[in-house]
């Protein structure tokens, strides 16, 4: 696997739910393609350098989430159906929750709905000009 | 081997160092056991590893208490180096291989080299870091199924503290159980899946690292005037800590902070949010506080 994984373990943050993200980030953006092999559980805990259940609790969650399969024997790969799918309906979330965070954070400021709104156009603005 | 700390006490005269302390460490797991100097951390190591007697409980590994043969597969890295200053670093590869059926030379060299040791040069010559280094790579010669290390990377520099972390993350991968303390806590949070912080003896916190940091944040809310009553917060066992500052309140919740996140709304917050703990804020949060949540007002 590439080197897309970075994690940061003095974040409050729990490290195995920063694997997972990134896991899938990578799976929604094709930087891991489905049918592609994971490394094993103790190769990226050494890689990382963080303890090795941890990693295999992000790889547990990972499989119960239909992300990545594990053939016995042969190791962890990508799945080849829904994977992709589901991995980008996870950062869509990841998305929603960040601008959940920004609405809240504004309003709590003393920001007006229009004046959020507006700001939000205006973010828009920035990342889509074409479409202005 | 799994490794069970049952109700266990050591008493010095009328000093309790380690007061009623119980742990379930289970095999391959890594246990971090944190707590300021003199908390009973030291104490608790010597009781497993059969150099001090319990006053009072147990400790067990496997199921079965300390016996001879525990030894052939239960190695240590003292807090103070066990090392004999007149010896050289063979000599100490030499003593490890005749004690240890399991020493394995070609791993004992590998890491040698890890640590860039002169086998020639006496423990005498070596600085702190280096007798360090030496009392790690005696440890993993032996390529043990559990670990006790009492402050394994002191001294060190970060390359080879590093290092020391990666051994340890690879020999639990292959199901070694160990138990690690070290005042770097950055460390801990790396390697150890579950800790325990022990104050005056007692465990003041334990869990899964990762459970721990999901659940452990501070809430803090702005008022509008000065604080709101606290009616209720202070009881609230969720509660660790509570800070007042004017219109600031902020409280360090060992669960539920998205609940009372809301009930802070609810009591006519101006503004609530939830920040996340790192394992630090976490281990001197649970230095700090006490048994019940202190209220600290603060002008």
């Amino acid at each position: 696997m590439p080197a897309v994984l970075t994690v940061d373990p003095r974040s409050g943050v729990p490290i195995y739910l920063q694997i997972i993200e990134q896991i899938k980030r990578s799976v929604a953006l094709g930087v891991l393609a489905p049918g592609e092999q994971l490394p094993t559980v103790k190769q990226l805990a050494v890689d990382l350098t963080v303890n090795p259940n941890t990693v295999a609790r992000a790889y547990r969650e990972l499989e119960r989430d239909e992300v990545i399969e594990t053939a016995p024997g042969r190791g962890s790969f990508v799945r080849g159906n829904g994977s992709v799918e589901v991995s980008r309906a996870a950062a869509s979330d990841v998305a929603a929750e960040s601008l959940l965070q920004a609405v809240r954070e504004a309003k709590s400021i003393g920001l007006t709905a229009a004046q959020i709104r507006a700001l939000f156009e205006a973010a828009l603005a920035r990342w889509f000009p074409e479409e202005r | 081997m799994s490794i069970s700390i049952d109700h266990l006490t050591k008493r010095f005269g009328k000093f309790t160092a380690v007061d009623d302390v119980s742990i379930e460490i289970p095999t391959g797991s890594v246990f971090g056991l944190l707590g300021p100097n003199g908390a009973g951390k030291t104490s608790t190591f010597k009781c497993m590893l059969g150099l001090a007697a319990p006053t009072s409980g147990t400790v067990r590994f496997d199921g079965k208490s300390l016996q001879p043969q525990t030894f052939e597969h239960l190695a240590c890295v003292p807090e103070r180096s066990a090392l004999y200053e007149w010896m050289t670093a063979a000599e100490h590869l030499e003593m490890q291989k005749r004690a240890f059926k399991r020493y394995n030379e070609k791993r004992a060299d590998e890491l040698m080299q890890l640590f860039s040791l002169d086998p020639r040069k006496r423990v005498r010559a070596m600085s702190k870091g280096m007798r360090t280094a030496l009392s790690v790579v005696l440890a993993f010669a032996i390529e043990p199924q559990t670990m006790v290390l009492d402050e394994p990377t002191s001294g060190l520099d970060p390359v080879n503290q590093r290092s020391v972390l990666k051994l340890i993350i690879d020999a639990s991968a292959q199901g070694t159980t160990i138990v690690l303390s070290s005042h770097q806590i950055g460390q801990v949070e790396r390697a150890a899946d579950h800790i325990a912080v022990l104050k005056g003896g007692r465990i003041a916190l334990a869990g899964a690292v990762d459970d721990l940091k999901a659940e452990s944040k501070i809430v803090e809310a702005i008022f509008e005037s000065d604080t709101a009553a606290l009616n209720g917060l202070s009881s609230d066992a969720r509660i660790t800590r509570v800070e007042k500052t004017g219109r600031i309140l902020r409280l360090t919740v060992s669960a539920g902070s998205d609940q009372l996140a809301g009930q802070l709304t609810s009591m006519g917050a101006q503004s609530v949010r939830i920040v996340d703990l790192n394992l630090e804020d976490i281990f001197l949060n649970a230095v700090d506080g006490g048994q019940t949540a202190d209220i600290v007002e603060q002008v």
